[in-house]
């Protein structure tokens, strides 16, 4: 294998193969670490899953770490809870199976504008007497809100922004605008706000659990979508996704293309005529359309693509290519002494023919993996990406559904596209250099 | 210098550069001719022949080295011409040349008559229907019957072909015609004709020939010089009765003798060893290692020789 | 032995020309046979495709149903009562569908559908209408059809033109800063045209606010014809760009290496040896002997940029063909959809049988029965 030593020393004098590489392994890596960290299953029960898995977040949030870019800062979400401790929860008991309940939250707020939601969310425990809660939010500037008090069912939510109560003590004005700023200036007050959640249970064995959710304008490392959801979810796993039907798609491609090839130019007469006749035929064939056109009316599944896109992929002009070299290769002086040992034609087609493509082979394998990679994700966009899977065409299609440009949700838009856009490059790069490396026309130059 | 002088080489140098090192193809070379006489260049493949050809039309690879030397035709220095100077009066307008397998020399999308009548318009100034009569008269001279003027190369054979890059090399009358393995391709009764037909040239237009080949036998017809050409440099120079009767190089006599004879039961002779590689030369005399005849002073290189109006570079002479 | 030929100048070069002709026209004559014969399997292929699940089926039986509605409707029915119609209704569409062959086997069905695509007749659509208020799917897409053909026309003759001049000029330059240049930024059309479009949108319409997100015109359209051939013109520049953009460099860098190949061949090497100018040379010598292979692959090129336009148009508003295949998808619009891809198939047949014939006006070694 001294031609391998050769060319991975070849390889090393191109800066574009050495970043091309560089940007396929960290692909890779980040693509086994989602799949072992986010297992298959859990992804997509977390990808469909509604309110329920992703209530703590806002809706088109852009990502937290925008605040660096920016003098105004925008308010970053979290949610606490009684259950794990981070939410502050003292119980007194009291007289006669009673119990005073205190739970209270600090949290320093320190930026230029409001929160688009505050939740609370009670779970309680009893057998007929509801307990019953006192909500009370304390501004920096020493002023005391009373919120709401109410007697809370075993689960129940309390929307700040559309709490009666609340609405009716503020005299309709916006919650999340009154609780933060001063009443008299309407500038945003800075500094230490608390919630205090005074609560009463009646029973013995009563239990009153609260967890507190702060929607901010921002949201952790990709911001969300309109589902509330992680982006950080679908850019993660758009990675192997993308990465398996591009390599796939390109190998399948590559050795199917190969055996008909070889087959055709082995055994001549009409089946090469059949075989250029039928990639006449494909090459009238609307690749695109046609796969809208599946995806329409039959399966959007990534495999049914997959399997179409190949099938359609392997009868083109490079038939025509592989056909030329196997032609080439077919007169050759060691094809003739293989035939004179009575070597099967199967045996020559696999054993001579084939071997000797594989070096002229690789940097087109290589360098069709992004336009794979780009028609998943353009049949994502045009909405007929697979229902279930998290891809990044998924995530472009529902910021355009959404309407991301114009209204100014520009992450959405760019994070995938950024990494459709590194994966495309990364291979295209590679894929280049490796031409310029193994094309024979090509090295004298 | 004569008056008949028509040519005269010094020193020249044309190097090239690969990834393995510089590859010293011709490597000083001096040379004469006169009006109207054909020189043949002899020499195994590899020897810097037809580098020695397109380095005297100025036709450098992209990866050229060194390029240097003094060409003198007719007492004008042209390697001190511009490349468009160059392009303008020396190229067809002085030297011409019919290159190797000039199968592949002629352009497959344009008729053969427009081709052959380019150089005619360009140099010598005349349109397209003058040029086109020249066309037939050069088809004439070469054999090549009219009609061809309209087809296209691949409508060709490789003999019409070879005939037609004649007729191409002759459209503007230059004063010198550079032959680069004119028949190597041809069988032989093409061959025959092609020589006949380059024997008649001279007679008629006064032309003088550099003809490059390893084909000694039938080139023999035609050469009134002989030049030996061994790994870049020019060994012996000679007239060529008397080079046939006897050559003086060692080298020289080895390829004489590996020539078959149809008379005289002698086996032809073959040479030991290979040619040096033109980028690893050895020094002193480069024909050394393979010589017969070596002795001490051959470890220095050999100054060239004059001895009866030939020259010969070799110690054994000196 | 030379052949005396009777004809002056004038007379040579009149048999030229009508060889030309004759061999051009002979090869024109097979071709378009060819290429409709290939047309013809591709759009039975494609009916196939779509009829798998009955979905053309559905397209005829719910045009017909349609028909006979509309009919019954009409003044002439007007006497009959609600529940004569309903049944008359329902005998005349099983009698059209027994007409029509709709209880035959697939393979014959797909047969008669074939006719009727090859004859343009798409049927009626679901949802969608054409701009002039008919249901005609041949007409919703027709109406479309130039919108797409001026915005890839455009962009196709400026990115060939620009790519093989750029490469000609670049292949003189070996090793120069801008053949550098174009090497290292050949790997930007990995990503396809709506890709850029969308940094496009986002830069000059979003951000720098000078040119229009979409669409092909302001709403409402300039009157006067010069100022709405003017704004049609501003709209065009982002999506062409971006089909431009997404192409430019890897095909400058292959016409480049083209060209640098074939300006190593012999005969380049012979004219320079005669002593031609440049220009003649780079003209005669380089570009005309590899135009056939630049038509071919600018054929290939056009094939799979019309045919991958779809997204571009959907996401810069055109009104064009690969807009209306979007819309269709969304509205789940069946005859749109498969009568769009058989207008693509016709597309991509012309384009070939056009490039075919160029081809063998430039290369005199293409006959009658060869490749």
């Amino acid at each position: 294998m001294a031609t391998l030593r050769n060319s991975f020393k070849e390889m090393l004098r191109y800066p574009s193969a050495i970043i091309g590489s560089v940007i396929i392994l960290l692909l890779v890596i980040v693509a086994i670490y989602t799949v072992i960290k986010i297992p298959y299953n859990t992804a997509i029960n977390l990808w469909r899953g509604g309110e329920e898995v992703w209530y703590q977040n806002p809706k088109f949030a852009p990502p937290a770490w925008i605040n660096f870019f920016s003098s105004k800062k925008l308010p970053v979400s979290f949610a606490v809870r009684t259950t794990d401790g981070t939410l502050n929860k003292i119980v007194t008991p009291g007289a006669q199976g009673t119990s005073t309940i205190d739970i209270s939250y600090t949290f320093d707020f320190q930026y230029d504008d409001y929160p688009q939601e505050m939740l609370l969310y009670f779970t309680t425990q009893y057998a007929q007497k509801q307990p019953f809660v006192s909500i009370v939010w304390l501004t920096p500037d020493g002023r005391k809100i009373r919120v709401d008090d109410l007697g809370v069912s075993q689960k129940q939510t309390l929307r700040f922004s559309q709490d009666e109560r609340l609405l009716q003590r503020l005299n309709g004005a916006n919650p999340m605008q009154a609780l933060f700023e001063d009443p008299k200036t309407h500038a945003i007050v800075k500094g230490k706000y608390q919630l205090q959640i005074t609560g009463t249970t009646f029973e013995p064995g009563s239990d009153i659990n609260a967890e507190f959710v702060f929607h901010g304008q921002v949201f952790g490392l990709a911001g969300t979508d309109q589902e509330r959801r992680d982006l950080v979810l679908p850019l993660l796993w758009g990675a192997p996704i993308a990465l398996a039907f591009g390599l796939v798609a390109s190998l399948g491609t590559l050795v199917l293309t190969m055996i008909i090839a070889a087959i055709g130019t082995w055994y001549g007469g009409w089946v090469d005529e059949l075989i250029q006749r039928i990639t006449e035929v494909n090459l009238v064939l609307p690749f695109l359309s046609i796969l809208v056109m599946v995806g329409t009316f039959y399966s959007r599944s990534l495999w049914v693509i997959l399997g179409v896109t190949v099938l359609l992929s392997i009868f083109t002009g490079s038939i025509k290519s592989y056909r030329a070299i196997f032609l080439q290769v077919k007169e050759s002086m060691y094809i003739e002494a293989a035939r004179a040992y009575g070597a099967s034609n199967f045996r020559i087609i696999f054993m001579y023919l084939i071997p000797r493509m594989i070096p002229l082979l690789i940097p087109g394998l290589v360098s069709s993996v992004p336009s794979f990679v780009f028609l998943e994700a353009s049949l994502a966009v045009l909405g007929l990406g697979d229902p279930v899977l998290p891809t990044w065409g998924k995530i472009i299609n529902d910021a355009d559904t959404n309407g991301a440009l114009y209204k100014g949700y520009y992450y959405w838009i760019m994070e995938p596209a950024a990494l459709l856009m590194i994966t495309g490059f990364g291979f295209a790069m590679l894929g280049f250099a490796l031409d310029r490396i193994f094309n024979p026309r090509l090295r004298d130059m | 210098m004569s008056q008949n002088q028509l040519l005269h080489i010094e020193d020249l140098v044309m190097h090239f550069n690969t990834t393995h090192g510089a590859v010293q193809a011709v490597d000083g070379v001096n040379f004469n001719l006169d009006t109207n006489r054909a020189v043949v260049i002899l020499g195994e493949s590899g020897c810097g022949k037809s580098s020695l050809a397109k380095a005297i039309l100025r036709l450098l690879p992209r990866n050229v080295g060194t390029y240097s030397g003094r060409i003198l035709l007719n007492d004008m220095d042209i390697m001190a011409l511009s490349d468009e100077e160059f392009r303008q009066n020396v190229r067809w307008a002085s030297i011409s040349m019919v290159p190797q397998a000039a199968m592949n020399a002629l352009n497959p999308v344009i008729r053969v008559g427009d081709q052959v009548s380019e150089p005619a318009i360009v140099h010598l100034g005349i349109d397209k229907k003058e040029a086109l009569s020249l066309v037939r008269k050069m088809f004439q001279h070469v054999g090549v019957p009219e009609d061809f003027i309209e087809r296209y190369p691949f409508e060709l054979s490789g003999g019409m072909r070879q005939r037609v890059a004649i007729a191409m090399a002759l459209v503007t009358s230059p004063a010198l015609i550079i032959l680069d393995e004119p028949t190597s391709a041809l069988d032989v009764l093409t061959q025959a004709n092609i020589f006949n037909v380059l024997k008649r040239i001279k007679k008629e237009l006064g032309a003088s020939f550099i003809l490059i080949t390893h084909d000694i036998a039938t080139s023999s017809e035609l050469a009134d010089d002989v030049a030996v050409m061994y790994a870049g440099q020019i060994v012996e120079m000679s007239d060529a009765k008397r080079f046939f009767d006897e050559p003086l190089h060692p080298y020289s006599k080895k390829l004489m003798s590996s020539v078959p004879r149809l008379h005289g039961g002698k086996e032809p002779d073959f040479i030991t060893g290979q040619p040096p590689s033109l980028i690893d030369l050895p020094k002193g005399c480069r024909f050394a290692a393979r010589c017969p005849s070596r002795f001490e002073k051959c470890v220095e290189d050999p100054p060239t020789i004059e001895k009866d109006g030939r020259r010969v570079k070799c110690w054994l002479y000196s | 032995m030379a052949v005396e030929t009777q004809s002056a100048t004038g007379g040579v070069k009149s048999t030229l020309v009508n060889s030309t002709f004759l061999r051009v026209g002979r090869y024109t004559l097979v071709r378009l046979v060819t290429v409709f014969a290939t047309v013809v399997v591709g759009v039975y292929l494609t009916i196939m495709i779509a009829n798998m699940g009955g979905y053309v089926d559905q397209i005829m039986k719910n045009d017909i149903r349609d028909r006979f509605t509309q009919m019954l409707s009409t003044p002439a029915y007007r006497n009959m009562s609600a529940d004569a119609r309903k049944t008359l209704l329902e005998k005349s569409i099983a009698l059209e569908e027994k007409r029509l062959g709709l209880d035959t086997p697939v393979a014959v069905r797909n047969a008669r559908y074939l006719v009727n695509a090859l004859t343009l007749n798409l049927g009626r659509a679901l949802n969608m209408t054409s701009d002039s208020g008919s249901k005609e799917v041949r007409l919703i897409i027709l109406e479309r059809l130039p919108a797409t053909l001026l915005l890839m026309g455009t962009s196709e003759l400026f990115l060939f033109f620009a790519s093989v001049l750029l490469a000609l000029t670049l292949s003189r330059r070996y090793g120069s800063f801008w053949d550098k240049m174009v090497i290292t930024l050949s790997p930007t059309s990995a990503a396809p045209p709506w890709f850029y479009g969308i940094f496009f949108i986002l830069f000059f319409a979003a951000i720098l606010k000078i040119l229009p997100f979409g669409g092909m015109t302001d709403s409402p359209p300039p009157d006067n014809p010069i100022d709405f051939a003017l704004n049609v013109m501003k709209h065009m520049i982002l999506p062409a760009s971006a089909l431009i953009i997404s192409s430019l460099f890897l095909s400058i860098y292959n016409w480049r290496t083209f060209f640098l190949i074939y300006s190593s061949e012999d005969y380049v090497e012979m004219a320079k040896a005669k002593g031609l100018p440049a220009r003649d040379i780079e003209r005669r010598y380089i570009l005309r002997p590899t135009l056939p292979t630049i038509i071919t692959n600018f054929a290939l090129l056009l094939i799979s940029t019309v045919s991958g336009a779809i997204i571009t148009e959907t996401v810069f508003l055109w009104p064009g063909l690969g807009r209306t295949l979007y819309r269709a998808i969304g509205l789940y619009d069946t005859p749109v959809i498969v009568g769009t891809t058989i207008i693509y198939a016709y597309l991509l047949g012309i384009t070939v049988f056009l490039l075919d014939f160029i081809y063998a006006l430039v290369d005199p070694r293409v006959k009658v029965g060869g490749n």
